[in-house]
């Protein structure tokens, strides 16, 4: 999960002034060499003379070399750049889509390289892709999906539909990210070379949206290439490099199909896992956009003209879950008594303030969300309450352990602990390897309490499945979440994830601390970068950057 | 031939420890001696506030460590909080104080591992058997190679982050210089006139170890040992910082680094108080060492020699008799070498 930062690029127009001035100071050797050669003679006092001819080289060179920085900052005044680098966290350990996990792969590759059947837009709605419309039978069964015409691999391969058939069979057959997904899938085929139906065994909601993700992405089913280092898709950008854990370089393709034509014909993407070098980088000019900045470090570049900073709206739930067969976590009390003695608002100011806060398991941009931050007010006394209704009190503490992973500081622990601790309950905080908390939380489930940040988007069929870590098991629940995805309304969809959401919370099945917003920072100049989403979507096609 | 004569010497040679004056009329002098330099004064000092705070910090702290305040996170220095407050809206202060006893437990328990380790290591390189020297030398120029750093990350895997990680690292890495750096001295002792009749007079491998070597290498055990005691405390911060040293929730210098490193750039001061803690002791610990060996050595300390001296001539009137026990043992050194050889293999190894 860490990424390591190796090396490093210096940029275009740092290196040329660098030469530049090393040039511009070599007319200084004479004046210097004339100082040195005038004392043999004279003897004399010589060093005031040293002095001020060294002096006056100086002055020279200087002169010079504002003089032609002046000169190139006129002429490149208002200029649209060629190249853009953009600062990102988390680097993907390779690039092939369908097998390896992480929102790192979706973020880089999906839209700008990859292209899905249909896509999402930056308020997390399905739009049009490689689809330009589609029909949905009156049973929810049927999808048809009208392709564009003229679409292009970047090898210059005709993107038809039988390449969607032979990707989505490909998807099923291999199981690879996101087949798991595509529930009650039956068959694909294509009718005609524009034309691909797909049909369901039973009805499911949220087929497009998945379809908008990985489920949907085509590739060429002619080209063969090493996937983990290369990819052929039919989007906007080439990919031209990729160093594992370093740098991505995408290249806009001159013969791309769509309308939405690359803007920048170089986008260079890094990978700067250390918060403080991601922000010494943006400052120095070593990239142009940052996402994310630690909201408590972006205050530096605030009331910064040369700056930009704005926090977008994201899926990301920082979840303190709660084992439901935990040996004290299995008491609702003890449950709710946690949730009502966590300060949120108190966790969100000290991150910075951008951060929302979340009473249940949807987020604003999922459907089903409704705002759920009233069912547990901050309310130590009643959490004192519950906790002696379940047998705890001052002489009998209750003892939980917290088991997270170090990826994300040990400040939460340390204010969970002490936020705790008031209401009577002592919090062993765990700060583990990321590694160490896949093993015992996610898999073998021995955790009393445990918190990550679930990035997922229309991930609620979490709490649908008494077999994931959270060992939630609600009937109630199972049954809304199967029957919200079986309707063919969405809003009888939205309505049945809501109620079931509510429930979830209302159980205290976990608590969720925040909506982590992400805070991206950018130099003035730089337009067309997302700011909503985009840890998992990033679309480049309209960035540009005019130097000022 | 009495059998009270075949007792084995009781007293080592004295060579760091020479006279008769008591072991707490030593320290006083020692102590008095150091006092008078500035920067030994400012070693003491630091030293004593150290072990001060952290007793003082297991019964009391300013705040409260567990006390967060989300909507007071990174405040300049007040009345409430006199260091400010950090990222949780901690006090600072107070879990700088609540870190020393931890700091401490790892340079005490750092100290003596490496110590112990050290000493067994010169043990068997001075060893008479030149087999189990010669490994021994060979083992330990190996070992040496080892960083620390390399150490803690081996031993994290199976123990995660811990105490026990910096304390082993740390004791082991410096245990071998220990070992390497007090060799010479102890084989030039080893080689004395002293140890060689103690030897021929049938005393223990182990004895002459504990009393001829042991006093004679005491000054480069202290210089050594308070630098590692110093380098431990260097180390526990850097290890803490790559996430294998003290684990998060127990308070420690290394932990108040880590967590305001990140902001270096926004709240410099957070970074300031514990890094200015660390420099400071580390600082003393190496005056502290100096200071020790030149002070405790009564060839670098003449208010020491004047002290032993006075000291010898208060305990003058025995002296007649102690001459006579000398002559009667040396009377008596030939039945102490068949004693020896009938003893068995533990003497003369040296």
């Amino acid at each position: 999960m860490n990424a390591d930062r190796h090396g490093t690029h210096a940029h275009d127009s740092v290196t040329a002034t660098d030469t530049d001035a090393a040039q511009e100071s070599g007319p200084s050797t004479d004046p210097e060499l004339n100082a040195r050669i005038r004392p043999m003679r004279s003897g004399g006092n010589t060093l005031p003379w040293k002095l001020l001819s060294l002096l006056l080289a100086l002055a020279l060179a200087f002169s010079l070399w504002t003089g032609h920085r002046g000169a190139t900052g006129q002429a490149e005044g208002g200029t649209v750049a060629d190249s853009v680098t953009v600062g990102l966290k988390l680097a993907p350990t390779n690039l092939d889509i369908r097998n390896q996990s992480g929102t790192a792969l979706d973020q880089l590759l999906i839209g700008n390289v990859y292209q899905g059947l249909v896509s999402r837009d930056s308020r997390n709605r399905v739009r049009p892709g490689l689809a330009r419309t589609w029909n949905v039978s009156e049973d929810g069964l049927v999808y048809t999906f009208n392709l564009h015409e003229g679409i292009r691999f970047s090898n210059n391969h005709a993107l038809r539909a039988q390449d969607v058939v032979d990707s989505i069979r490909g998807l099923m057959a291999g199981h690879y990210q996101g087949s798991e997904m595509l529930e009650g899938f039956q068959d694909v085929e294509a009718t005609d070379p524009l034309t691909v139906r797909l049909t369901l065994s039973r009805p499911y909601q949220d087929l497009l949206w998945q379809l908008s993700g990985r489920a949907g992405l085509v590739f060429d089913r002619r080209a063969h290439y090493d996937m983990k280092t290369q990819a052929v898709g039919s989007g906007p950008y080439l990919l031209e490099s990729f160093r594992p854990n370093d740098s991505v370089t995408l290249k806009a393709d001159p013969h791309y199909w769509g309308s939405d034509k690359p803007k920048t014909p170089t986008i260079v993407i890094r990978y700067l896992n250390d918060d403080n070098a991601a922000v010494n980088a943006l400052r120095s000019g070593d990239v142009q956009v940052l996402a994310p900045v630690t909201e408590n470090l972006a205050s530096s570049f605030r009331n910064n003209p040369d700056f930009q900073v704005k926090e977008g709206n994201d899926t990301d739930k920082y979840v303190l879950a709660m084992n439901g067969k935990g040996a004290a976590t299995s008491d609702p009390r003890v449950r709710k008594a946690i949730r009502y003695a966590i300060d949120h608002r108190q966790l969100i100011a000290s991150r910075g303030g951008s951060d929302r806060a979340l009473g249940g398991p949807i987020p604003s941009l999922d459907p089903g969300y409704q705002d759920l931050t009233g069912l547990y007010p901050h309310d130590p006394e009643q959490a004192r309450r519950l906790l002696s209704q379940a047998g705890y009190g001052p002489d009998h503490r209750l003892k939980l352990r917290l088991t997270y992973a170090n990826t994300y500081g040990s400040e939460l622990g340390d204010q969970l602990r002490s936020q705790l601790r008031q209401v009577g309950i002592d919090l062993d905080v765990r700060v583990v390897e990321f590694s160490v908390w896949l093993q015992d939380v996610h898999a073998n489930k021995d955790y009393d309490l445990s918190l990550v940040d679930h990035g997922e988007s229309h991930d609620f069929h979490q709490w649908a499945n008494p077999n994931y870590y959270y060992n939630y098991d609600n009937h109630q629940v199972q049954e809304l979440y199967q029957k919200a995805m079986a309707t063919t309304s969405a809003d009888d969809s939205n309505r049945l994830l809501a109620q079931a959401a509510r429930i979830v919370s209302n159980d205290a099945a976990a608590d969720w601390l925040f909506n982590y917003r992400v805070t991206t920072a950018w130099r003035t100049g730089l337009e067309g970068f997302p700011v909503d989403l985009n840890q998992s979507l990033m679309p480049l096609s309209d960035v540009t950057y005019r130097r000022g | 031939m009495s059998w009270e004569h075949t007792d084995r010497p009781r007293r080592g040679s004295r060579a760091a420890f020479p006279g008769r004056l008591g072991f707490l009329g030593r320290m006083r002098v020692v102590l008095a001696s150091m006092w008078r330099k500035a920067s030994e004064r400012y070693s003491l000092i630091v030293l004593v506030m150290w072990i001060l705070f952290s007793l003082v910090s297991r019964f009391w702290t300013p705040v409260p460590i567990w006390t967060t305040d989300g909507y007071r996170i990174w405040q300049a220095p007040s009345r409430d909080h006199l260091l400010g407050t950090d990222g949780t809206g901690a006090d600072i202060l107070s879990w700088l104080m609540a870190g020393s006893a931890t700091n401490l437990a790892i340079s005490l328990l750092a100290v003596l591992l490496s110590g112990v380790l050290g000493l067994l290591l010169v043990m068997a390189m001075v060893s008479r058997r030149s087999g189990v020297s010669q490994v021994v030398v060979v083992l330990v120029d190996a070992l040496i190679s080892l960083p620390t750093v390399l150490l803690a990350l081996i031993l994290a895997v199976p123990l995660g982050p811990s105490i026990a990680v910096v304390v082993v690292a740390c004791g082991f890495g410096y245990g071998l210089n220990l070992a390497r750096i007090v060799r010479p001295q102890a084989l030039l002792a080893a080689e004395s006139d002293y140890v060689q009749s103690a030897r021929h007079s049938g005393v223990g491998s182990f004895r002459i170890f504990c009393t001829h070597l042991v006093p004679n290498v005491i000054p480069v055990l202290c210089v050594q040992l308070s630098m590692s005691a110093g380098t431990s405390v260097l180390a526990e911060a850097g290890l803490t910082y790559l996430g294998v040293g003290v684990p998060s929730g127990l308070p420690s210098w290394g932990h108040s680094l880590t967590t305001s490193v990140k902001f270096i750039n926004v709240f410099p001061l957070t970074v300031l108080w514990p890094g200015l803690v660390v420099t400071m002791v580390v600082v003393a610990l190496n005056l502290f060492g100096d200071a020790l060996r030149d002070a405790i050595d009564p060839v670098t300390n003449p208010g020491l020699r004047a002290a032993v001296a006075a000291a010898g001539r208060s305990a003058l009137q025995p002296a007649p008799q102690a001459v006579s026990a000398q002559l009667d043992d040396s009377d008596h050194l030939v039945e102490n070498a068949m004693y020896a050889g009938e003893g068995g293999n533990d003497v003369a190894k040296y």
